[in-house]
């Protein structure tokens, strides 16, 4: 068996015959960067072979390689298999680097009603005159402390096996804990002495991408503990799609241990930090997309990429948390975000929970911008949503110099419209190594003030700047020089990855408009735009309106929720009331299939320019630009 | 019991007006200053006045290889000059204008400039008419191809063509130095064709100077596209849209190489050539088109036949 | 003005009792916004409702058979001005005209050019739809003695064209049980003309000049129980037609007149401008068209462009994605790249044929799209193409590994190079350029 040791940290590991390098950095926990999911296609997991043979075709990847990264021996790890005992080098670049996670739910309105209960009881030992059963003279106890009728309440055989000691040992003081169920209410602990105390619920974001939880008492409803993590199974493919792949080629169960693996480590050092003991979380919410909540439930994905993409559940679920794998109390309760589609899903259905948009007559627009985007129009009488494909250029993807909002990344971007000298901030403040959406976002409003290109993204080539320049495929625009880089590189941006952000973001300006003219809402109708997710969080509003990535409001109309899914699951934990109303949002909203819809083409046409072809619709934007174009002139 | 029906009107728009050619009075040598566009109304539509009358305009090139040969075999050895071409032309099948394809800048490795410069001349000298030059469709000699044309018919007023996304710069910039006016082509689609007129006249041509080309596929070959496109650019420039509210040119130049025209009986070809260009015009100029191309010279006739019987003999509404 | 969906969901009763079949009235209104739903499925319409609704929903022209059989077809049942609004349905039905002062052979003649002639295109057959039987002789026998020559020959949709209804009523003996158009009631002969059409169960031309008599007669041939309508303005001129064909369409997609809303009939010939007449019929709304025997080139033309205009705009004809051989090729023939947008697949395999060159053409999923979207859509891509090659079994068909693709994915060529280890050589932007094109870059 061929032997893998990876460099810097020396780690060797021995994989069967025709495994690839990326097989065995995955056995020996190395997080490559894997965005294609392994498929040689995103050359982001690029290893320095130091010495020993390999299978790998470098004349087929060789796009993925500078020829100074050709000469110090680069592969893809994903497509090259080791033929004897080798050494890797790895460098930082393709190994997972800490994002930012956006973990913040904000101050949360809502009443506290949440769905589990302990009572401390002392019974009454039992006797000749008193023979009624244990688990009678416990139930009646619950009744007798306010708890729910005792012939509404369901008791598990587990817990009337443990009953009998857990009284007597405990001299009949015990605690009792009971959850809401369909239908009624489930005894589902029973413990020694008073432990009302300890009573504490998560809420969980399983994010493709990123996990997030926090731990509240459920006495008060406080906060004790968050944390976040990554999502375990990016090991199997980054995208969603390069997801349910993996699970469609058998990697089903393997998927659903490495969602509910992430979820017990954030849980962990969630519990860590707040000192208690996972033991004591008697409730879990999980907010996730169609896709991550099927998994984590072991339910086969795989039909909801195939036509007619049906998903098998699109209701809320409640099961036991222990069998989803999730290491809390043994029989705690677990709550699963009901979806809409197969695209629209708890996430986002906790965004719009957690957005207020359901509760006004005014009309919102939600936004949920990733590979994917969701979008949700409505208020409190009717709602209309709609999902597509974004592609990854916002997220960095299919951008030369584009990479997520990783340390090094440029994050904002301005240029000094006299000078053309661009003025930036990356995050971490050090040596930019690439640009983020939020970023090209900027770049690209700011190109067009200065008028380097036009509004269907071509660069001016007459333009006499050093910064103008044709590269080896198309123009380009020089945004930072080499000697200023963390990558000994000229950061630029080409007119191609113009032309594939002016694709994304027309996706989503033209799926804004469909809705909206699906409705006959106009944009002056629409009280509040709401950006949730990561993306939204740093987005410059002005910019994202005159690139026209969404109609044009008045910028203070324009609102950030941040992680509206972990917001969404909070509510959802402390007030039990708002499942009702998840349920509601889910069964009542309208999915617009954007692809049946003939306008959404034509919409998608007119949105392919700078802002958009009906400049009337963009007012503001129009009168930022002449003043633009008559200073340049 | 007697009723009236009213006819419904419901747009304010106008089409703007392009002028093509120059006479000696005003600097050039046509024998008139042709005005295309203008009006506000759709073809008959809301019993609103036709507007003008559209032209026709014969299409002739320089190098008669890259032409269908149902059209050399009928014309004879006069293809061979373009300046006896465009003479004949104008003496005997009497079209509206002229245009005139320098097909020989597809030749690869172009670069004779002078000899392009010195065609685009003689072609001036032989005729009389109006006339719409088309240069390279090769953006590595567009900058030189335009500039040429541009300037030997300066004082002309020509018709420049052809502007499309990703290449418009050029041509714009011979038809601002020259004074000319230029064709902006976009693949069948009323938003690109907007598009396009936007950063022409963010570039500086004014919109009297710019005639829509919306591509018009021939007859079974994306006309069913065209002349949508076509209704819903004239549509929308009736609804007030400034950026579309220019004259169109249509011209369905595949029509003598499809299949059916080219594998027709050799008998019938000449006649099948005219029918499906008869066709795709009449059906052109009541979807928007100002100005209508053909190749066929038998196709004039019956052409303007129709078109006079549309709008009357003298122009303007019968 | 067609209503939007919230507009139909703020007359819907809200209970979402997925009685009409739908999960939510959202979802229903929806539907009924787009056409795809029928009004009387929600049981808990109130009449307010029902009315606005239902006005919304019901075709404005009348939708008219003509013939029976194989070669019998509808007409109206339109609902725009504009095609591109959404799309016409029913094709305008060609009938080609004969005269009762002719021999049975004359007429037969061209009754068997219409029974048998075809274009094919697009694989599908066009031809044209009938035959006009003009009364000319003015006499009922002759009139009988055509219609039965036409129907000996063939069983075609057929107009009846007599001004008397005694003329007509002898053709009528003849077809009537076939469904053939009458033509016409005009304010002088309608009584009579409407009580043949309620005996025959057939339906009726009027004609009238002016808008308003034609909406009179109209409202009268209903009422005396003619079951169904065509109107024919009776113009003169290209220009009179037009006029009128377009007032009468606008009056009647707005609901204006609902007395205008009948299909239109032309009768090509009295124009004197044969093949522009058809075409501005076929382009201006036309139902059924009738013209004097066509030559090919004409009839051609003519059901081209009939097609073009009745096909939706809005939906691109699509090939099935894979390997189509052109000619006989071989193990070294030239490989061109395609999309499956079916117009631009049928223009590369017509220049293809005409170079002579026997080839492979390796259709893509593009979806529909034709190259210059499909490139700028992001959907023609190296990935689609590299993976087709693999799918298709393209590499166990030739030799060589060049692959010649479009001038407009020019853009593509070096990553397609990469993603699937072929040669590209960029061919031309357009298609005409193939054979000129294989003749300089194709040496092998």
């Amino acid at each position: 068996m061929p032997a893998v040791t990876f460099l810097p940290g020396f780690r060797k590991i021995s994989v069967e015959p025709g495994s690839t390098i990326l097989d065995a950095a995955q056995k020996a926990q190395i997080h490559m960067n894997v965005v294609c999911g392994g498929e040689g296609k995103c050359g982001k997991c690029i290893v320095f072979l130091k010495s020993g043979r390999v299978d790998f075709d470098r004349k087929k990847f060789g796009r993925f390689f500078s020829p100074g990264e050709i000469d110090e021996g680069a592969c893809l790890a994903c497509q090259t298999v080791p033929l004897d005992d080798v050494q890797v080098f790895v460098p930082e670049n393709s190994l997972i680097q800490e994002q930012k996670i956006l973990i913040d739910a904000r101050g949360i309105e809502t009443e506290f009603n949440p769905a589990v209960w302990k009572y401390a009881l002392e019974l009454a030992p039992p006797s000749l005159e008193d023979p009624s059963p244990d688990l009678t003279r416990l139930l009646w106890g619950i009744e007798k402390s306010g708890g729910p009728r005792e012939n509404k309440i369901y008791v598990p055989l587990e817990v009337i096996r443990r009953i009998p000691a857990v009284l007597r040992e405990s001299g009949w003081k015990i605690t009792g804990t009971v959850t809401l169920v369909p239908g009624g209410y489930r005894l589902i602990d029973v413990e020694k002495g008073d432990t009302s105390g300890n009573l504490y619920g998560a809420a969980v974001d399983l994010g493709t991408t990123t996990i997030v939880v926090y731990i509240r008492s459920l006495i008060d409803g406080e906060v004790v503990g968050v944390a976040s993590n990554y999502n375990k199974q990016i090991s199997c493919g980054e995208d969603i799609l390069s997801r349910v792949n993996y699970a469609r080629k058998g990697g089903l169960s393997h998927l659903q241990s490495l969602a509910a693996e992430s979820i017990n480590d954030a849980l962990t050092s969630a519990a860590n930090n707040a000192g208690i003991d996972l033991d004591d979380i008697y409730e879990v919410v999980v907010a996730g997309n169609t896709i991550m909540t099927h998994i984590l439930m072991g339910i086969n994905p795989a039909y909801m990429i195939e036509e007619p993409y049906v998903p098998v559940v699109k209701r809320y679920l409640t099961s036991s948390a222990s069998r989803a794998g999730i290491a809390v109390k043994e029989d705690a309760g677990l709550f699963i975000f009901p979806a809409v589609s197969d695209y629209i899903g708890g996430d986002i259905i906790a965004d719009v929970l957690a957005s207020g948009m359901t509760e006004s007559e005014e009309v919102s627009l939600l936004i949920d911008i990733g590979t994917n985007f969701e979008v949700v129009l409505g208020n409190s009488d009717w709602m209309f949503s709609c999902s597509g494909a974004a592609g990854p250029a916002l997220e960095g993807g299919e951008v030369l110099f584009g990479m997520r909002a990783n340390p090094g990344a440029i994050e904002e971007v301005s240029l000094d419209m006299e000078t053309l000298v661009p003025e930036y901030r990356t995050i971490n403040q050090i040596k930019p190594k690439g640009i983020c959406g939020s970023g090209l976002i900027d770049l690209l409003a700011e190109l067009l003030r200065a008028c380097i290109i036009d509004r269907t993204g071509r660069i001016n080539t007459s333009i006499s700047h050093e910064r103008v320049r044709t590269g080896r495929y198309y123009p380009e625009f020089v945004v930072a020089w080499k000697h200023d880089t963390g990558i000994e590189k000229d950061i630029v941006v080409t007119e191609n990855d113009i032309k594939n952000l002016i694709m994304s973001k027309a996706s989503i300006l033209a799926a804004c408009i469909t809705l909206m003219n699906q409705a006959g809402i106009r944009r002056e109708d629409i009280s509040n735009i709401y950006f949730s997710g990561a993306f939204g969080n740093y987005i410059n509003k002005e910019n994202a309106i005159i690139i026209g990535l969404i109609p044009e409001v008045p910028p203070e109309k324009i609102k950030n929720i941040g992680n509206g899914a972990i917001e969404g699951a909070n509510i959802a934990l402390l007030n039990r009331k708002k499942r009702k109303v998840l349920d509601e949002i889910a069964r009542t909203m309208a999915y617009i299939e954007l692809n049946a819809e003939p306008s959404f083409m034509d919409e998608y046409t007119r949105s392919t320019f700078l802002p958009h072809t009906d400049l009337a619709q963009f007012p503001m934007v129009e009168e930022l630009l002449e003043s633009c174009r008559i200073r340049r002139d | 019991m007697p009723m009236k029906v009213d006819i419904i009107s419901e747009w304010t728009g106008e089409i703007g007006e392009v002028t093509i050619g120059a006479t000696k009075k005003e600097g050039g040598s046509r024998c008139a200053a042709i005005v295309i566009g203008g009006g506000s109304g759709f073809p008959f539509l809301g019993g609103s006045a036709p507007g003008r009358k559209p032209l026709i305009a014969f299409e002739f090139c320089d190098d008669p290889k890259l032409w269908s040969p149902i059209v050399t075999e009928l014309e004879g050895d006069v293809v061979n000059d373009a300046g006896d071409w465009a003479a004949r032309v104008e003496e005997l099948h009497r079209p509206d204008l002229l245009r005139f394809y320098l097909t020989s800048t597809r030749r690869r490795g172009f670069q004779d400039f002078s000899q392009l410069r010195r065609t685009v001349e003689e072609v001036l000298e032989r005729s009389t008419l109006p006339l719409i030059v088309e240069g390279s469709i090769d953006p590595a000699i567009d900058s030189e191809t335009f500039l040429c044309c541009g300037e030997a018919g300066e004082g002309e007023r020509l018709l420049l063509g052809t502007a499309e996304e990703g290449r418009y710069r050029s041509v714009a910039a011979a038809a601002m130095a020259y004074g000319h006016s230029v064709i902006a082509q976009s693949p069948i689609d009323v938003n690109l064709a907007k598009q396009l007129n936007i950063l022409l006249r963010e570039t500086g041509v004014p919109h009297d100077r710019i005639v829509i080309d919306p591509y018009t596929g021939a007859l079974g070959y994306g006309f069913e596209y065209s002349y949508s496109a076509m209704e819903r650019i004239r549509f929308a420039a009736l609804k007030g849209d400034e950026d579309l509210a220019m004259p169109m040119i249509s011209s369905a130049i595949d029509s003598l190489n499809i299949k059916e025209v080219r594998e027709a009986d050799p008998g019938q070809r000449g006649e099948m050539a005219v029918k499906w260009e008869l066709y795709t015009a009449v059906s052109s100029v009541i979807a928007g088109a100002s100005v209508v191309c053909v190749r066929h010279p038998e196709t004039i006739v019956p052409l303007r036949s129709a078109i006079d019987s549309l709008w009357g003999k003298t122009g303007g509404g019968d | 003005m067609a209503l939007k969906a919230l507009d139909i969901y703020k007359l819907l009763p809200k209970k979402n009792c997925k009685e009409c079949g739908e999960p939510t009235c959202l979802t229903f209104a929806m539907k009924l916004a787009a056409g795809k739903a029928d009004i009387e499925k929600c049981p808990y319409l109130d009449e307010e409702a029902r009315r606005i609704l239902g006005a919304s929903t019901k075709p404005p022209i009348q939708l008219v058979k003509i013939g029976v059989g194989e070669r019998s077809f509808a007409v109206g049942d339109e609902f725009v001005q504009f095609r591109h609004e959404k799309t016409f349905n029913h094709q305008p039905g060609i009938l080609v005209a004969v005269s009762d002062l002719w021999p049975d052979d004359r007429i037969q003649d061209v009754v068997r050019e219409v029974r048998d002639g075809v274009l094919v295109r697009i694989g599908t057959d066009l031809r044209l739809d009938g035959i006009a039987i003009r009364c000319e002789s003015g006499s009922a026998e002759e009139f009988s003695r055509a219609v039965a020559a036409v129907e000996a020959k063939a069983d075609l949709p057929e107009v009846l064209m007599a001004a008397d209804p005694v003329v007509m009523e002898a053709g009528l003996s003849v077809c009537g049980a076939f469904r053939p158009l009458i033509y016409a009631a005009t304010h002088e002969n309608y009584q009579g003309m409407c009580a043949l059409a309620r005996k025959f169960g057939c339906p009726l031309t009027i004609r009238a000049e002016s808008l308003e008599s034609m909406a009179e007669l109209s409202a009268l041939a209903a009422k005396e129980g003619a079951p169904a309508l065509l109107i024919d303005p009776s113009a003169a001129t290209l220009s009179d037609y037009v006029k009128k064909a377009t007032a009468i369409r606008q009056n009647a997609v707005s609901k204006t007149v609902p007395d205008l809303g009948y299909p239109i009939f032309f009768d090509t010939t009295v124009t004197g401008m044969q093949d522009a007449a058809l075409a501005l019929g076929v382009d201006k709304y036309a139902s059924v068209l009738v013209c004097d025997r066509l030559s090919i080139p004409s009839r051609n033309a003519l059901l081209t462009l009939r097609q073009n205009i009745y096909t939706d705009p809005q939906k691109p004809i699509q090939m099935n994605p894979g390997i189509y051989r052109v000619g006989e090729p071989v193990r070294d023939s030239p490989v061109f790249l395609s999309v499956n947008f079916s117009l631009t697949y049928f223009t590369l395999q017509g220049y293809l044929e005409a170079s002579g060159v026997p080839c492979y053409m390796l259709v893509v999923d593009t979806e529909g799209y034709s190259v210059l979207t499909a490139v700028a859509g992001g959907k023609l891509n190296e990935t689609l193409v590299a993976e087709s090659i693999k799918k298709t079994g393209l590499e166990s068909e030739v030799d060589h590994r060049t692959l010649i693709i479009p001038g407009y994915a020019a853009p593509l060529s070096g990553k397609i190079e990469d993603e699937s280890g072929w040669k590209v050589l960029v061919g031309p932007r357009d298609a005409a350029g193939v054979a000129e094109f294989l003749e300089k870059e194709w040496k092998k």
